[in-house]
């Protein structure tokens, strides 16, 4: 009787031990997690999954709303100042406080755009597989597999990281198609600096007719994707850059003669300009007014940070970044002093030197205009250029239904607030038509990378440079924006353009434009890099406005903020400090 | 000499020799009050005596001049003459330290006597740290056991327990230098150990080297702390109680400065940063502020004071149960924990909540052993343990008072005269802390953790003596969830009083009601465990001299957390033991054990070492010769152990596409799928290993003294790390590679002496702990400077700046005028001024830049820590000091807990540079003050030696006083009873007068962690 119990016992114990050994082991693999086969599968026909892996690539594109550590980018040129004064990171970034080896992100990326090209490498190489029955028809009217679309987005998207990569430090090294593992040699030299322009405006060239063009079908699923239209507005921008004095004329001094290949053209070359000219013009023959007019120029400057492709309403846009539907922007730049649905957080202030850069409303500049545009020092913002209310919000400009009170003390710009605008402006750009409503609402607000003024613009400045005084359509391209912009015609239908400018004169006049046309579009911050001019601009202090209500006036008083010390060396970004110690063969940028 | 006492002892036994034999009687606990059952009580010289029965009780006949001995296992034997005056003779009896040649400590799966023991090993009984005062055992044990670090960084009510290192610290991943701790056998968690009760364990071993290791395998590398748990004697019930009630208060309070104060040095600060035309506070506002009689206007707050009590209470209960009949033994056991927080409370119109700091736990153990035949006996052991921590929903009070931002003296009145509370009048008009306090909720963490343990033992002896086999089953379960009730800081009502009009206005924010609170919840543990272990054991002595022991084991653990894939371990282990006569001593452990971590071919490893030991006393020539010497081993062990601990990604061996998250586009805002490539896979993935080696030495001599002494050198390679030397061009993650190497090495060890002077037993340990480590490789790439490189350097080795001194204005000139004279300036677009921090230029371009840091200061791991017990008995009064030290780190605060206009002003900060004081050659402790955060002078910018301070501390550990009252006045039925009372971190010696943090501070935060607390404490412990 015992012993049967005993047995018992034991056999109890037994199928415990079974029971154990029958819980382990859910799954061999786990199953959340796949491999390349499945991502480039041989039967996926429609691509979905390879489609999920050229997503994770756009989705490295920059993200320019409040991207640098809650700031635009703008904000460390002399446009604008981060309201914040606990040292931002674009604080640091303006007064040039980094190093090779205390770097500012997401400016100073390095290895994010290697990641990009890393993954556009894999669709490159693994797409063919994928058995696509979808075809689409190209700008040629060619029909082709939607793999080749995908492939050429890879590539496109490759190329726009390595130009990322050019314009922050010149040559870097160019990878090609490979997809290096563990163990490859990848102490790779940097590439010079032509080889990379050739390398990149090479494969726009090849892959443009693989691409689709706008209008994009099924806009509700593509409408983010790349297209001709893109990669020819990238290679105007790589002609533009590459023509520019930073590269072309006056790179920054080295004695290191194997550096001088690599942080621009070794020789200048003027021909360089027309390349440059070429490409925009091209792009305009092509897609523009003078070619199938698929795109344009928006009529409403607000809308084209606001809606998608559209022929009617935002003919402008090429490439963009969805951002969401949502408040984000107004909420963190929206003017302070309102709450709720109302909030704004005031991150980026205008500086006065943006807002002095805007023209009257003939096009002329300030103490320039007629008599029917003066300009009055106390009251500043009256009879300006249409896009600096468009673009920036200031003393008595209307915003949710009231008229903003940004002096000192006012309702937006409280003395009792620690973080207050120093400049007394906040960003309007980007934002909906919340002019006269009560409270924000959500609106799409897109990342826009190219659009058509930028092309209008390179066509000018390069054409300009080329030539020894501007041609006619260098008029016509800078007049196109200041009649969309809502500037008078003038009795000469000049739109407040001199006759007969000089190089010269055109040239100031074609940044000016630049300048306040883009302005917040991370555009400044590189221009005046590329322009050569970032020293001369820092020269002077930037400046808000100091604006002081009694009960019967507002004294406006121009302030000095703070001065920027730029240094030669600042003009190209150093490679990270921990890169060039990896890689014996990567050459550090001069004075870094 | 001798012949007198011989003469009076002979005189004495002559004048009671035809006295009256008696009966003497009483009860003979331990100094802990323990009754002890089983003591030998023998009249010297008759060779008749008694034991004591199951409530400690004796009677005897004994006659005046009678010596009676007392001697009992595990405790210092005593003698006492027979006095006629008394017949109830009630006896300490204090437990034998340090010379117990029998003494038995637990090592893995099982025991070891400490005469025949090859590995190094420290234990302690749990009776000599069960009344510290504090809820967690790893507190406890500081200053305890050699080779045993510890550090405890914070004080909050509940999550105060210490991190701790055995043998300090040897991997490069920070998870894998945590001990391994085992409770009954069973694998527990780091933070269940927390949890346990220490009235529920019997004793606790660090397991140190690799012979006492190796049976762990791959879970071994970082020693291994096992416990063990009290467990039922045959016998009637005998029920334990013990109550405590205690008070808490901080070890160390910060000190800020008043309004006055505060108001001249943010002046200063403005006019040093050329800032005239800003300064905010006008003489007026300076004198109003120094009378100090308009507390509305000019509120001058010490809001460490207003916010926190000066005391806390804390209390303990615990009950137990134990005893057995022949079959069935049990150890029923309940305790219940409670620790308040010091914030005080504050109440608010609307609606109360307790937004105090608190901890609760309670404990239940059933141990049962039952023997179901004479071979088969089984056991069942059930623990659980609930737990409830509260603390303020959305902030840290402490750090909130430090916050310059958040809160300064002047900001704003406590309350206003009708009772409201105010705002501050800057930084976005937030309440004051006492109003956030009351109003803005609480966070609740409640915690559920089981254990059940199954485990049958039958013995073979039918097959052959000595032979029996093991099996356990062991669950646990833990479940932590909270929940969180939340209202912003702009969700309820706040006035300012203008004392002149008499009016409250409202907070801007123009709240006039409360808002509801929001409740979130969330889990932050769900963890299973399920253990199975099955050994077979062979133990036996042949010819008496030869002593062998056997045990396979096999183990197997599915590891279980949330609703991931388990992670699974399995494993065999062969431990031999060889005895020769006690004399030879060999130990050979061997594991071979896996885990699913990694890849197929590469899951198993095989852990061997050896331990050998040579126990000179017992040999005859030794002990014919010297008779002073009770024990005298060597031993050594060398072999290898492992660690499964692997950073990031459980399957690193295998490259694997995962869902990189949505991406927006389209018209109507679609999310869609994005995959990416995950880090490269690295097939060759496999386990840290560690070569330890180790000799010791153990002595015991003039029965009263011991030494320990253990040299130990560890060779830790293969560890997992992200290597540093690979491009970014590559362009994906890569995981991390079994390459990098460090050793870790030193000594350790404890000097007890115990001696018996009249009726006063004293005794003494002390312990010191030396481990110093020092990184081989790890895959660093090749820097610019040799300064900059961390390898050979200890883990952890901090970096930055060296200090030289304070600019000077003559400095300051050579600069402005470019002088070849001038030092270098940092890379700042505040240019420097005199008193800034001036930090040497290594690389001489006369930039102070990220180039210029080199290893500063010392981890902040301290290399050494010491302790030193003292004890006492006379009578039933029994004491005993722990001092506990540790000594060779280095720690810094920095931000909001030092750094001006982001700190609170303090003390520190009227010692700053201040041209008057620079030139009157005052004690400069600061540099100058600045409004702005970015220059030289912040310590989060420009981390150096200046901010990094070199430290060690002693602490009086622990102190603990207890009266045992006679049994002879105590009713029948209670057996013994026990005063006691005690304190935990009385009194701390340090070396830095910087900081107002404590110096156990975790490094380079701003130390605003709830403050450790002193307790002291109160208890009673009855035996029924």
């Amino acid at each position: 009787m015992r012993q049967n119990k005993l047995y018992t016992v034991i056999a109890c114990m037994g199928m415990l031990l079974v029971g154990v050994s029958c819980m382990d082991n859910y799954e061999k693999l786990p199953v959340d997690q796949f491999t390349g086969e499945y991502v480039f599968s041989v039967t996926d026909s429609m691509g979905t999954q390879a489609s999920s892996f050229l997503n994770s690539i756009y989705d490295l594109l920059p993200e320019g709303h409040n991207g640098v550590g809650g700031d635009y980018l703008d904000a460390a040129s002399d446009d604008a100042i981060s309201i914040k004064q606990n040292d931002p990171s674009v604080y640091q970034l303006a007064v040039g406080r980094y190093s090779a080896n205390s770097r500012i992100y997401p400016v100073m990326e390095w290895g994010r755009y290697y990641e990009g090209i890393r993954k556009a490498n894999i669709i490159i190489n693994n797409i063919d597989v994928v058995p696509y029955k979808t075809t689409f028809i190209n700008f040629n009217k060619e029909v082709k597999p939607l793999n080749y679309t995908v492939k050429a987005e890879a590539r496109f998207l490759r190329t726009f990281f390595y130009f990322e990569l050019v314009k922050r430090y010149g040559g870097v090294p160019i990878i090609g198609d490979s997809i290096y593992q563990l163990g490859d040699n990848i102490e790779l030299p940097r590439n010079t600096f032509e080889e990379c322009i050739d390398y990149m405006v090479n494969e726009l060239d090849e892959i443009k007719y693989d691409l689709r063009s706008i209008t994009m079908p099924e806009a509700s699923v593509f409408a983010h994707a790349a297209t001709i239209e893109a990669a020819m507005a990238l290679k105007s921008r790589i002609l533009l850059f590459a023509a520019s004095p930073l590269y072309n004329e006056k790179p920054v001094t080295t004695d290191n003669s194997k550096l001088k290949e690599l942080v621009g053209y070794e020789s200048f070359n003027n021909e360089r300009w027309k390349k440059a000219a070429d490409a925009a013009m091209d792009f305009m023959d092509t897609f523009g007014s003078n070619g199938n007019r698929s795109v344009g120029l928006t009529n409403n400057f607000t809308e084209i940070f606001l809606g998608f492709y559209s022929g009617a309403v935002n003919p402008e846009l090429i490439f963009f970044r969805q951002g969401g539907r949502n408040k984000n922007i107004e909420t963190n730049n929206g003017p302070l002093g309102f709450t709720g649905n109302s909030l704004g957080n005031g991150r980026t202030n205008p500086t006065q030197n943006l807002v002095d850069a805007f023209p009257m409303k003939d096009g002329k500049a300030r103490g320039e205009s007629s008599e029917q545009y003066p300009y009055n020092s106390q009251r500043p913002y009256d009879n300006r250029d249409p896009r600096l209310q468009l673009t920036v919000l200031y003393n008595g400009a209307d915003w949710l239904g009231r008229q903003l009170q940004t002096y000192r003390g006012g309702a937006n710009n409280p003395t009792g607030s620690a973080e207050y605008t120093r400049t007394s402006y906040y960003m309007r750009k980007f934002m909906g038509n919340f002019e006269n409503t009560n409270e924000y609402d959500n609106n799409y607000h897109l990342w826009v990378i190219f659009r058509y003024a930028e092309i209008l613009l390179n066509y000018a400045e390069a054409s300009n440079e080329y030539t020894d005084s501007p041609s006619r359509e260098v008029y016509d391209a800078i007049i196109a924006l200041r009649a969309r912009a809502g500037i008078e015609a003038g009795d000469n239908n000049m739109y407040g353009l001199k006759d007969n400018m000089s190089k010269k004169e055109m040239r100031t006049v074609i940044q000016n434009e630049r300048r306040i046309e883009m302005a917040f579009e991370e555009h400044r911050f590189w221009d005046i890099r590329r322009w050569r001019v970032a020293q001369d601009v820092f020269a002077n202090p930037l400046k808000g406005m100091s604006i002081i209500r009694t009960v019967s006036s507002e004294t406006y008083t121009e302030t000095d903020l703070f001065k920027v010390n730029f240094e030669e060396k600042h003009y190209l970004l150093p490679i990270p400090y921990s890169e060039v110690n990896k890689n014996g063969n990567l050459i550090q940028n001069p004075g870094w | 000499m001798k012949k007198i006492i011989t003469i009076f002892v002979f005189l004495n036994v002559l004048l009671f020799a035809y006295s009256q034999s008696f009966q003497q009687k009483g009860v003979i606990t331990s100094t802990e009050g323990e009754a002890l059952i089983g003591v030998n009580i023998l009249i010297i010289g008759e060779g008749t005596g008694t034991i004591t029965d199951l409530d400690g009780y004796y009677e005897l006949e004994v006659k005046p001049g009678d010596r009676l001995r007392f001697s009992y296992v595990g405790y210092m034997t005593r003698e006492m003459d027979v006095n006629t005056n008394q017949t109830t003779v009630d006896v300490q009896l204090a437990p034998d330290q340090y010379t117990n040649l029998d003494e038995v400590v637990v090592v893995g799966y099982g025991q070891a006597k400490r005469l025949t023991m090859t590995g190094s090993v420290s234990a302690i009984s749990a009776r000599e740290i069960r009344t510290v005062p504090t809820s967690n055992v790893q507190n406890a044990l500081a200053g305890r056991l050699p080779g045993f670090f510890a550090q405890q960084r914070s004080g909050q009510p509940g999550r105060d327990a210490s991190d701790f290192f055995i043998r300090g610290v040897s991997s490069l991943n920070n998870a894998g230098n945590q001990p391994l701790i085992i409770v009954d056998d069973i694998q527990y968690s780091y933070d269940q150990l927390q949890q346990i009760n220490v009235n529920e364990i019997e004793s606790i071993s660090i397991l140190k080297d690799a012979s006492t290791t190796a049976i762990y395998g791959i879970k071994g590398a970082n020693g291994v702390l096992v416990v063990k748990t009290l467990r039922g004697e045959t016998g009637a019930p005998r029920v334990n109680v013990r109550l405590e009630s205690g008070l808490q208060t901080p070890v160390r309070k910060p000190k800020f400065l008043n309004s006055y104060e505060t108001a001249q040095l943010v002046n200063e600060a403005y006019v040093n940063d050329g800032l005239v035309s800003q300064v905010p506070f006008t003489e007026t506002d300076l004198a109003a502020f120094q009378r100090g009689d308009d507390p509305y206007t000019y509120p001058d707050v010490n809001w460490y004071d207003a916010i926190f009590k000066p005391t806390a209470s804390q209390s303990n209960m615990n009950v137990d149960i134990s005893g057995g009949s022949d079959r069935l033994r049990y150890f029923i056991s309940t305790g219940y924990f409670l620790q308040d927080g010091l914030v005080r409370h504050f109440d608010n119109s609307h609606d109360n909540v307790n937004t105090n700091y608190f901890y609760r736990r309670l404990n239940y153990r059933t141990n049962l052993d039952f023997d179901v035949t004479d071979n088969l006996n089984m056991r069942l052991d059930f623990s659980t343990r609930f737990m409830n921590i509260n603390e303020p929903g959305s902030m840290n009070a402490t750090g909130e008072i430090f916050n310059f931002e958040r809160m300064t003296p002047y900001a704003a009145p406590f309350l206003n005269p009708n009772g409201s509370y105010s705002y501050l009048d800057t930084r976005g008009f937030l309440p004051t802390l006492n109003a956030r306090l009351a109003n803005e909720g609480y966070k609740r963490t409640r915690r559920n953790d089981i254990n059940i343990l199954y485990g049958a033992m039958y013995k073979m002896d039918a097959i052959t003596r000595g032979l029996s086999s093991n099996v356990r089953v062991a669950y646990s379960s833990i479940d932590e969830n909270f929940r969180r009730v939340s209202r912003g800081s702009d969700g309820y009502p706040t006035y300012r009083y203008h004392p002149d009009t008499d009016i409250y206005t409202i907070n801007p924010n123009e709240k006039y009601d409360y808002a509801t609170y929001s409740v979130t919840s969330g889990v932050d543990q769900e963890h299973w465990n399920l253990n199975l272990q099955a050994s077979l054991n062979y133990d036996r002595v042949f010819d008496g001299v030869h002593d062998v022991d056997a045990m396979l084991l096999y183990n197997r653990q599915t590891d279980t957390r949330f609703s991931n894939v388990p992670n699974n371990f399995e494993g065999y282990s062969l431990a031999l033991a060889y005895k020769y006569d006690n004399k030879y001593l060999a130990d050979l452990n061997l594991a071979y054990n896996g885990s699913d971590r990694f890849g197929k071919d590469n899951r198993y490893g095989f852990f061997p070492a050896l331990g050998l030991g040579y126990t000179i006393s017992e040999e005859d020539f030794f002990s014919d010769r010297i008779e002073n010497i009770q024990m005298l081993k060597l031993r050594l062990s060398y072999g290898l152990v492992g660690s499964d601990v692997a950073p990031g990604d459980r399957y690193l061996y295998r490259q694997v596409y995962e869902d990189g998250g949505g991406y927006n586009f389209g018209e109507n805002l679609q999310g869609y799928d994005s995959y990416r490539e995950g880090a490269l896979g690295n097939e060759n993935v496999t386990w840290e290993k560690a070569r330890k080696f180790n000799l010791g030495l153990d002595v015991i001599a003039f029965d009263k003294l011991s030494f320990t002494i253990d040299y130990f050198h560890d060779n830790r390679y293969d560890q997992l790390v992200t290597r540093h030397d690979i491009p970014l061009i590559l362009g994906i993650g890569v995981s991390p590679l079994n390459v990098a190497r460090t050793i870790n090495r030193g000594f350790d060890g404890s000097i007890g002496y115990q001696t018996g002077i009249g009726q006063v037993n004293f005794h003494t340990n002390f312990v010191f702990s030396y481990a110093k480590n020092k990184v081989i490789y790890k895959a660093e790439a090749q820097q610019r400077y040799p300064w900059l490189a961390e390898t050979g350097h200890s883990i952890n080795q901090p970096f930055g700046y060296q200090f030289i001194g304070f600019y000077t204005p003559e400095e300051i000139g050579w600069i402005e005028n470019s002088d070849p004279l001038a030092p270098a300036i940092p890379n700042t677009d505040t240019p420097v001024r005199a008193g800034d921090l001036k930090y040497k230029d290594l690389n001489n371009d006369g930039v102070i830049d990220d180039f210029d840091k080199s290893a500063i200061g010392k981890p902040n791991l301290p290399t050494t820590a010491l302790g030193w017990t003292l004890g006492a008995n006379w009578k039933g009064f029994s004491l005993s000091v722990l001092f506990q030290g540790s000594f060779d780190y280095s720690f810094s605060v920095v931000g909001t807990g030092i750094e001006s206009f982001k700190s609170q002003f303090q003390p520190v900060h009227i010692k700053r540079w201040t041209l008057e004081r620079f030139e009157n050659g005052e004690a400069i402790d600061f540099p100058r003050l600045t409004t702005i955060p970015s220059t030289v002078n912040s310590a989060e910018g420009y981390m150096s030696d200046f901010w990094l301070i070199n430290a060690w501390y002693v602490r009086l550990k622990t102190i603990d006083f207890a009266y045992q009252i006679p049994s002879r006045v105590l009713p029948q039925y209670i057996n013994a009873a026990r005063f006691y009372v005690n304190a935990y971190n009385l009194l701390t010696l340090t070396n830095y007068k910087k900081y107002q943090q404590d110096p156990e501070i975790s490094t380079n935060t701003a130390g605003d962690a709830y403050m450790n607390q002193r307790v002291f404490n109160f208890g009673v412990q009855v035996t029924f």
